[in-house]
């Protein structure tokens, strides 16, 4: 059925070109450094005639012939028009000129300018370009992208110092995070401290909170989209900043007279440089780098390759007793191909690894493992007519998992070589969408993508006595590894399991007058990959494993509505939205569950469920000397995991249970003050309600010690966690024409030093033998200092 | 392997962490029967003399820790030769016995009879390997400028083995405890080393010259290294952000008739090996 509906859409649209009509297609850039911007606004006054550039800065628009206006907006660049006559198909290649000098510019956007914002189909998206970014306070004066959007409604972190972000009650293995198209599985420095985005190399980033269009697939919660600058096509540039933590530079230059480009950005802490003059750390070793890459060139006028790279690790070397090193590389070569003005693709070879190494010196144990990923894609952008959009394309990806080796790490270890099963996937997907506006005021959104997952052999795989690897053990009321009934081994030209889903997707928006409009949205999608963890915060160690045998992929189905109203000519912005997103074979652990080193993970756990909703509403102040948002969440996130197959009541007794990433009240309140051009002051507040958790209910004498007794999971909270930061930006040389230009960041963290628990532990003091609840806060009040120069 | 890993991120943390004890309200469930049934055969020994403790669980903060249970009756039985062990009740929380026969690999059953309801639990009597060596050194163990104490003994190759390893240091109130498998060192010596931490609060002091360990090396049952595993690591470190989700670690006591109302503790058989060392 939607197969043929899709097909009428198609039909009607293309039938009604009848009259003359003309194409004008072409590039918008900013003139002062090249770089390609996407997400800009292009329209013919005075008709509903516009488009909006896609990610290469591409647009393409349709007409009946004659004469227009062609107005090009883009927040924080001067609009440009320009009369035209449209009588021929035409190429524009346009500029625009940033509104102000760069450094000093604060940009909060939702999508794109008012005027197709209201109207586009598209919902629960959040952009930040870098800019933004840059404008909030930092801890340690560490600018950083996942911390920043977690101050837009539906996203929430697992506590300080925990890796990865939370989306609409998501866990953090279900975020898509793509840098320039390539997979990201670790997003953090520091074991979740900082992420790994050097904001110097960014140009924007977009968070699909849902709605997410057909060309995203392989994650069930968001899609967190980072696009590396393309680097400065019109003359040589020098960014960076020398920070408390850690110190950048990035160098950006044109190439080949004009006809291509680069960036170089590179990060590095030294905080290890001072180490050995500490006499506690002297020993240690804690540091991190990030490297960014990125050309591009043109052929011609059709035709460009751009060549991303990222490079980044970490590295801890704690006393010479644990040497522990991760990191993620990907690469990603592309073509950009434009076939005719009204046809654009792209094709796209992407590689992907993240790897971690652990040397434990004191048992001599040598431990790696790791997750490579290539991807072939195609995509395609059709400008049908100004009243319809096509985006179709395929991908291919490939999956190698090495959950883990085990090396003797000298002669007279003790330890026994191991090596646990390398698991290897293919995952193909294909898809369509169209944006279709039927009358003025709707504009629908429809698309469908087919993926399929084939999970190849190479490997064993273990059968259980009744097909059970984990069983009830209905006399102590506990689940147990099931009983071992022989392996079948596939090799690597087999198939150990393959599935294959529709992922229908359906976004429509009814504007009720220029400045209001109501969305709403449908989105299915499924993960084939899950990352294994069963701890409350993701950790660097944690193995990815995908779908086969024993574990299931998971699928999503999200259901959202919004209102979107601006005010006062776009100075305040108000959206609400409310979702409701249920995701099917989310797995979870049983009780005591043991993931490390473990070949059969299948014997710890059971097949579960989540669900998550909420209210979202998020009110903005985009103009003026002060500018900034207030957001609030207000949602519920739940999972459950019944017995099934394996009998017994089921996890938790079957009972749904606050996930760690519950939270019922989400507010952020983020401000930025322009005072005069050399003072900039900003501020964010934060509250969040607690993290679930479980605490003991009583306790025994065992051997000695008092035990804890523990009920249902995560029925109690930690207390509530909020904190207040606040920073200045000093800009001295403001109106000088000197090429170098700086700044001064002053910032100060957690300003009334509130100790967050980032966890509460209950322990028996050695001591006195009394139990005690010890808290764990991360970051106290600290001040900090950054210098940022640009030449 | 899971406590290295716990042990390397919570380390990290502390860089920059900042630790409190703090008030906390924790919920409060009904007190429940407490089993320590611990058979321990030692080695060179006849095993006959075993004592078994009953008591009740109390609140978490709770410090009144007089909960003995004096109203019950005790017996084990050999399920593979039919005898039967009663267990005198000593009116303290204790019920003894003189006359315990152990047997290798034979299976045990407990029986408990408290307040109208029937407990039960069954175990198997595991051996263990003998202790090889005690020794002390200073370079090895996580701090190089600390005294340790170095355990080795040998694992049975080819054959899943389980252990408690108990390290009790004269004049400490607590003893402290592993549970080891032999996952990754199967068939070989197996080194196992306890250091004490100069521990900043003063709740643990490095070992000196002249400390006093007695050191009790457990054969036991997969289940019980389950049981134990999860003891310890809750014990250590529940609540981490780094540590799994905290759950009731449920032993092999059982209430046939109201399985909801099972006991705490555990019934385990173990042979044991113990030493005792003096630190030079």
């Amino acid at each position: 059925m939607k197969h043929l509906f899709l097909m009428l859409f198609l039909l009607s649209s293309i039938y009604s070109q009848s009259q003359e009509k003309f194409t004008l297609s072409g590039t918008i850039k900013d003139s002062t450094n090249g770089e390609t911007l996407l997400g800009a606004t292009v329209y013919l006054k005075d008709t509903s005639i516009g488009s909006i550039t896609n990610e290469y800065g591409f647009f393409s628009l349709t007409a009946l012939k004659g004469n227009y206006t062609l107005i090009i907006s883009y927040v924080g660049y001067e609009s440009y028009s320009q009369e035209l006559t449209l009588n021929k198909d035409q190429k524009l290649n346009i500029e625009l000129k940033a509104s102000s000098t760069a450094l000093d510019e604060v940009i909060i956007t939702a999508e794109e300018s008012e005027m197709v914002s209201i109207r586009k189909p598209q919902m629960s998206v959040s952009k930040l370009n870098s800019k933004t970014i840059k404008e909030m306070p930092a801890v340690l004066g560490e600018v950083d992208v996942v911390k920043s959007i977690q101050l837009l409604p539906g996203v929430t972190n697992n506590g300080e110092g925990s890796a990865g972000f939370h989306v609409r009650g998501g866990a953090a293995d279900q975020n898509l995070v793509l840098l320039d198209e390539a997979i990201i599985y670790n997003t953090s420095h520091f074991f979740g401290f900082f992420s790994v985005f050097n904001a110097d190399a960014i140009k924007n980033i977009k968070l699909y909170k849902g709605d997410i269009p057909a060309k995203y697939g392989g994650r069930v919660s968001s899609v967190l989209d980072v696009r590396q600058k393309d680097g400065n096509s019109k003359q040589f540039e020098l960014n960076g900043g020398i920070g408390l933590i850690s110190s950048r530079l990035a160098a950006e230059s044109p190439l080949f007279k004009d006809k291509g480009s680069f960036l170089v950005a590179g990060r590095a802490s030294y905080a290890h440089l001072f180490m050995p003059l500490i006499e506690e750390v002297e020993d240690d070793k804690i540091s991190f780098y990030d490297l960014n890459l990125k050309t591009n060139y043109e052929l011609n006028k059709n035709n460009r390759l751009y060549l991303s790279g990222y490079f980044g690790r970490d590295v801890f070397n704690l006393s010479k007793i644990i040497e522990n090193n991760y990191g993620n590389a990907t690469g990603n070569l592309r073509w950009n191909h434009v076939f005719n003005d009204k046809l654009f693709s792209n094709l796209s070879f992407i590689y992907s690894k993240y790897d971690y190494q652990i040397l434990l010196d004191f048992i001599e144990l040598d431990w790696t493992a790791d997750i490579t990923n290539l991807n072939l894609k195609y995509d395609l952008g059709y400008y049908v007519n100004n009243n319809l959009k096509l985006d179709f394309g395929i991908s291919g990806l490939t999956y190698n998992v090495n959950p883990g080796e085990v090396k003797p790490a000298s002669e007279s270890s003790s330890i026994n070589y191991l090596k646990l099963d390398e698991k290897r996937a293919f995952e193909g997907a294909a898809y369509i969408s169209a944006e279709h506006q039927i009358t003025d005021k709707l504009t629908v959104n429809y698309g469908l993508r087919y993926s399929a997952f084939s999970r190849l052999g190479g490997q064993s795989i273990t059968h259980y006595v009744n097909n059970q690897p984990v069983i009830y053990n209905s006399d102590l009321g506990i689940y147990e590894r099931g009983e071992e009934a022989g392996e079948t081994y596939y090799s690597k030209s087999k198939s150990i399991k393959i599935f294959g889903n529709f992922e229908p997707r359906l976004g429509l928006s009814y504007q009720l007058n220029e400045l209001s409009s109501v969305k709403a949205s449908y989105t299915k999608s499924t993960q084939y990959l899950h990352l294994l963890s069963n701890t409350s915060s993701v950790t660097p160690l944690d193995v990815w494993t995908p779908s086969g045998e024993y574990i299931k992929p998971q699928i999503s189905n999200q259901f959202a509505l919004g209102y979107y109203k601006t005010f006062k000519d776009n100075t305040y912005a108000l959206e609400l939205e409310t979702y409701y997103k249920h995701v099917d074979n989310r797995i979870d652990y049983i009780d005591g569950s043991s993931l490390i080193g473990n070949n059969n993970i299948e014997t710890e756990i059971l097949n579960g469920e989540a669900r998550a909703y909420g209210l979202e509403v998020l009110f903005r102040k985009n103009k003026g000397n002060f500018t900034g948002w207030l957001a609030y969440t207000l949602s519920k996130s739940e999972q459950r995991a019944l017995g099934g197959n394996a009998g017994g009541p089921g996890i938790n007794n079957g009972d749904w249970y606050n996930t760690p990433y519950d939270r019922t009240h989400d507010i952020s309140l983020t401000g930025v003050y322009k005072l005069n051009d050399k003072w900039r002051f900003s501020s964010n507040f934060v509250f969040q309600t607690g993290r679930p958790v479980t605490y003991p209910n009583g306790q025994y004498t065992y051997e000695g010690l008092s035990v804890a007794t523990y009920s249902n999971r995560n029925e109690d909270r930690l207390p509530a966690y909020h904190r207040l930061d606040i920073s200045a930006t000093f800009i001295p040389n403001k109106n000088s024409d000197k090429r170098w230009k700086s700044e001064w960041v002053f910032g100060i963290y957690n300003v009334y030093n509130r100790k967050n628990a980032a966890s509460v532990s209950f322990n028996q003091n050695r001591e006195t033998g009394l139990n005690e609840a010890t808290r764990i806060s991360i970051f106290g009040l600290i001040p900090s200092v950054t210098y940022n120069f640009k030449f | 392997m899971t406590r290295y890993i716990i042990a390397i991120l919570i380390l990290s943390l502390s860089l920059t962490s900042c630790e409190d004890v703090i008030d906390v309200d924790v919920p409060t469930a009904q007190p429940r029967l407490v089993i320590e049934a611990s058979l321990d055969w030692e080695k060179g020994t006849t095993g006959n003399e075993q004592t078994i403790m009953l008591s009740m669980s109390t609140p978490y903060f709770e410090t009144d820790q007089n909960t003995s249970v004096t109203n019950a009756t005790v017996t084990v039985t050999n399920d593979d030769t039919g005898d039967v062990f009663s267990f005198t009740n000593q009116n303290d929380g204790t019920y003894t016995t003189t006359s315990f026969m152990p047997i290798l690999n034979n299976t045990y059953s407990l029986e408990v009879f408290h307040n109208g309801e029937t407990y039960e639990a069954t175990e198997t009597l595991m051996s263990v390997s003998d202790i090889n060596d005690v020794t002390q050194s200073t370079e090895g163990g996580f701090d190089d400028e600390l005294l340790e104490l170095n355990l080795y003994f040998d694992d049975p190759a080819n054959v899943e083995n389980h252990y408690l390893i108990k390290y009790d240091v004269e004049g400490d109130m607590f003893p402290y405890l592993e549970a080891r498998s032999d996952e990754f060192v199967d068939g070989n010596e197996i080194h196992d080393f306890f250091e004490k931490d100069d521990d900043e609060d003063g709740e643990e002091t490095p070992f000196e010259a002249g400390d006093v360990v007695n050191i009790s090396l457990y054969g036991i049952s997969e289940q019980y290294y389950n049981f134990m595993r999860l003891l310890i690591e809750q014990y250590d470190s529940q609540g981490d952000p780094f540590s799994s989700n905290a759950a009731q670690v449920r032993g092999n006591c059982i209430n046939p008739t109201h399985p909801e109302n099972y006991a705490f503790g555990y019934f385990r058989v173990t042979q044991v090996d113990k030493q005792t060392y003096t630190f030079q």
